[in-house]
């Protein structure tokens, strides 16, 4: 599978329209508007307290907007709980890795494929023929995600007993686990060292390819960002400076006068 | 590929990878079978030949199996802490005992054993059947009492498991004062004129549970074999859970609850499920202590107490582990009658021991560990049993008499105890989160790994 550009007119995959949120006084977030077309790798960068975790946190259903509508492929995620948004098909790994660490590798993922079963809970407790071949599936999967990642040697092990950077890329298999349409990774990059770093840039671009996914990503790394990503928007203050392809965002002075002058490193720079 | 056809390409895989309806039922139906089986061969092989006290220890050990094991399902596959089990028990214990003691009137005119082979820990007479319609009415008034219980684990779970930690161990801890409070504070006796049963309508049986004073004259229905068999049943679901894509979902929500939301399970509506579970098999469990020989069915035994002894027996097996939950409630309902009688019981407590250190030492990172702690325990039993026992020392030459200590009255110190040394040594509990067929001998573990 390529990932092919989608055409101008398809609809967008993800639709953020004049997002919105105050905390009493303070606005985190001021009109943030962001269309993300199908198999778009999208950056969003900002210093720190831009604003970029309350997106995603309102993306995900932590926070509620005060004003702003968020669609997935048209329908509306606003007043769903994380668990709905996950169904409908948005995904997320966390900042500071969450995964389920005294559970065995195979299960952290295999808990994620179980929002899409349909064998009920009687079904669970007579192990009918239902329950016993979405088993099977779940397992199937797993192992292929797994494989997919490269944690198939690993599926034994507990989760917190995992290196750091196999941990991170758990998450992600994880995540990929619930078959989302959209696929919120905060900060990936965080912690890795710059090996692992040029790893994880193919291995996104990877996975985005082949499971046909829109990626939106909040990453500190100006190298993974820029040479990641097809499109980047910059936050500042909860305002939108900028949106455009890496080289547009590099030479835009507003972005270089909100990181104060410090300098945007080119991509395969560590940071 | 299955990722062309996004949200149902995992049904539609598992629709292809289904097994046959024939081999599907009975891959389900023979644990069911086996637990029946082993519930009979119980009650009917293996009871006539046990003493009474024993076989009374037995079935005391199978209700406290079904309490351990439904509050693991709770405490320790959501990772929620409620400690008011007991409550669910009482809910249990009185619908069932108000359903089979007026029932019984209704029917047979009073309140004595009815029924077949299966049912009492008495002798029966020659040529009674195994089962009869009075064994019926017991199971009928069982599940009404689980399901009662499993109501109310709803209406009480729904509000109070949005809260966590603390907040819901406050919540369950009012729930079951409540509930015995409200069994207390009935004011009329238990009804025992057959002419005065007939007259009252069913609705109203639940008023005659005769209060503080507790409810007596039930028939003791209860056997060796419903105990095993609701035992075995309460473990058979609790394993499946396990298991299975919703019971990791309930581990899910121990381990993260905001990670497993964020995966996409509804964790408020699962923690409501585990709970609902629980209250069932408690209910079930309460209607077996109900009607088992010597209880008086009393609302101050089914008190926080009670709760606590639940909750003690999960944490001691380890949190999460099932058969450690199972080992836990038979070693703490066995502890303090052994510790009754210390000199009558003590060359099987050796026996026991020498054969649990054996089968351990293979389990064990350090092999000499639950050798030394188990040898250590011995010894302290030893001396106890020493200390309690004869008057007169002979130690050869020197012939000393030594002060009796009645052991039996320290009996509770010393279950104390017992519990604070196991928490020493072993704080994650007995097994851990893992159970008894996950443990393998070390080395074999390492050879696999590498």
């Amino acid at each position: 599978m390529t990932s092919p550009t989608a055409s101008p007119s398809a609809p967008p995959v993800l639709n953020i329209d004049h997002l919105s949120i105050a905390f009493g006084g303070l606005r985190a977030v001021t009109d943030f508007s962001l269309k993300l077309p199908r198999n778009r790798l999208h950056g969003l960068i900002g210093p720190n307290g831009a604003g970029k975790t309350t997106v995603f946190n309102l993306l995900t259903g932590v926070y509620r907007p005060t004003t702003g509508t968020i669609d997935l492929e048209r329908r509306s995620l606003l007043g769903m709980r994380p668990s709905e948004r996950a169904r409908a098909g948005l995904a997320r790994t966390f900042q500071n890795i969450r995964l389920f660490p005294e559970l065995s590798v195979l299960d952290n993922v295999r808990i994620a494929c179980h929002l899409r079963t349909r064998h009920t809970l009687a079904g669970t407790l007579w192990r009918s023929a239902l329950s016993r071949g979405e088993e099977s599936a779940i397992l199937e999967r797993s192992r292929e995600l797994l494989d997919v990642l490269g944690l198939l040697h690993r599926e034994r092990d507990v989760a917190k007993n995992l290196p750091y950077g196999d941990q991170r890329r758990l998450e992600i298999a994880r995540a990929l686990a619930t078959n989302p349409r959209i696929l919120l990774l905060d900060e990936p990059a965080a912690g890795m060292n710059p090996q692992e770093k040029l790893g994880l840039r193919t291995m996104i671009r990877g996975i985005r390819d082949r499971f046909d996914l829109t990626i939106l990503l909040i990453e500190h790394d100006m190298g993974v960002v820029m040479g990641l990503c097809e499109r980047i928007t910059v936050l500042d203050h909860g305002v939108t400076i900028t949106e455009g392809t890496p080289e547009e965002v590099q030479k835009n002075p507003k972005v270089i006068e909100a990181y104060l002058g410090e300098p945007v490193a080119t991509g395969g720079a560590h940071a | 590929m299955a990722e062309q056809d996004r949200h149902d390409g995992l049904h539609a895989r598992g629709l292809a990878l289904r097994p046959s309806f024939g081999s599907a039922l009975l891959r389900s139906a023979w644990p069911l079978l086996a637990c029946i089986a082993f519930a009979v061969l119980l009650q009917l092989g293996i009871r006539p030949y046990l003493e009474v006290f024993h076989a009374k220890m037995l079935l005391d050990i199978g209700t406290s199996i079904i309490l351990a094991v439904s509050l693991t399902m709770v405490n320790g596959f959501t990772g929620q802490f409620s400690i008011g089990h007991a409550a669910f028990m009482a809910v249990g214990a009185y619908v069932s005992a108000a359903i089979v003691y007026y029932g019984s009137f209704r029917l047979f005119g009073n309140a004595d054993l009815h029924g077949g082979l299966l049912s009492g820990m008495i002798d029966h007479a020659e040529g009674t059947p195994i089962l009869r319609w009075a064994d019926l009415l017991f199971v009928a008034s069982l599940l009404t009492g689980g399901i009662l219980a499993a109501a109310c684990g709803y209406v009480v779970g729904l509000p109070s498991l949005r809260l966590r930690g603390d907040y819901l161990a406050i919540v369950t801890l009012g729930f079951g004062e409540i509930v015995r409070v409200l069994i207390q504070s009935q004011t009329e006796e238990v009804l025992w004129d057959p002419e005065k049963i007939a007259a009252t309508p069913m609705y109203l049986w639940p008023k005659y549970t005769g209060g503080a004073l507790g409810f007596s004259g039930l028939p003791f229905y209860s056997s060796l074999f419903w105990a095993a068999l609701f035992a075995a049943l309460t473990m058979l679901v609790a394993i499946r859970l396990k298991y299975s894509s919703t019971g990791r979902a309930f581990l899910a929500i121990r381990e993260d609850e905001i990670a497993a939301e964020a995966m996409g399970v509804p964790t408020t509506k699962y923690k409501v499920r585990a709970f609902v579970i629980a209250a069932f098999f408690a209910g079930i469990a309460g209607g077996i202590f109900a009607h088992t020989t010597g209880v008086q069915l009393n609302p101050g035994e089914l008190g926080f107490m009670k709760s606590f002894d639940i909750l003690i027996m999960v944490v001691l097996g380890g949190l999460g582990s099932i058969s450690g939950a199972a080992l836990a409630a038979a070693i703490l309902t066995i502890l303090p009658e052994m510790l009754r009688t210390p000199h009558t019981v003590w060359p099987w407590g050796l026996v026991a021991g020498a054969v649990l250190a054996i089968a351990l030492a293979p389990f064990a990172q350090k092999r000499w560990k639950p050798a030394l702690t188990i040898a250590l325990v011995l010894g302290g039993w030893e001396l106890m049993r020493w200390f309690a026992g004869a008057t007169v020392v002979n130690l050869g030459v020197v012939r000393f008499e030594k002060a009796v200590i009645d052991l039996s009255s320290y009996r509770m110190v010393i279950y104390a105890l017992a519990l604070i040394l196991i928490m020493i040594v072993r704080p994650e509990g007995l097994l851990g989160v893992r159970e008894i067929w996950e443990l393998r001998p070390v080395r074999s573990r390492k050879a696999v790994r590498r």
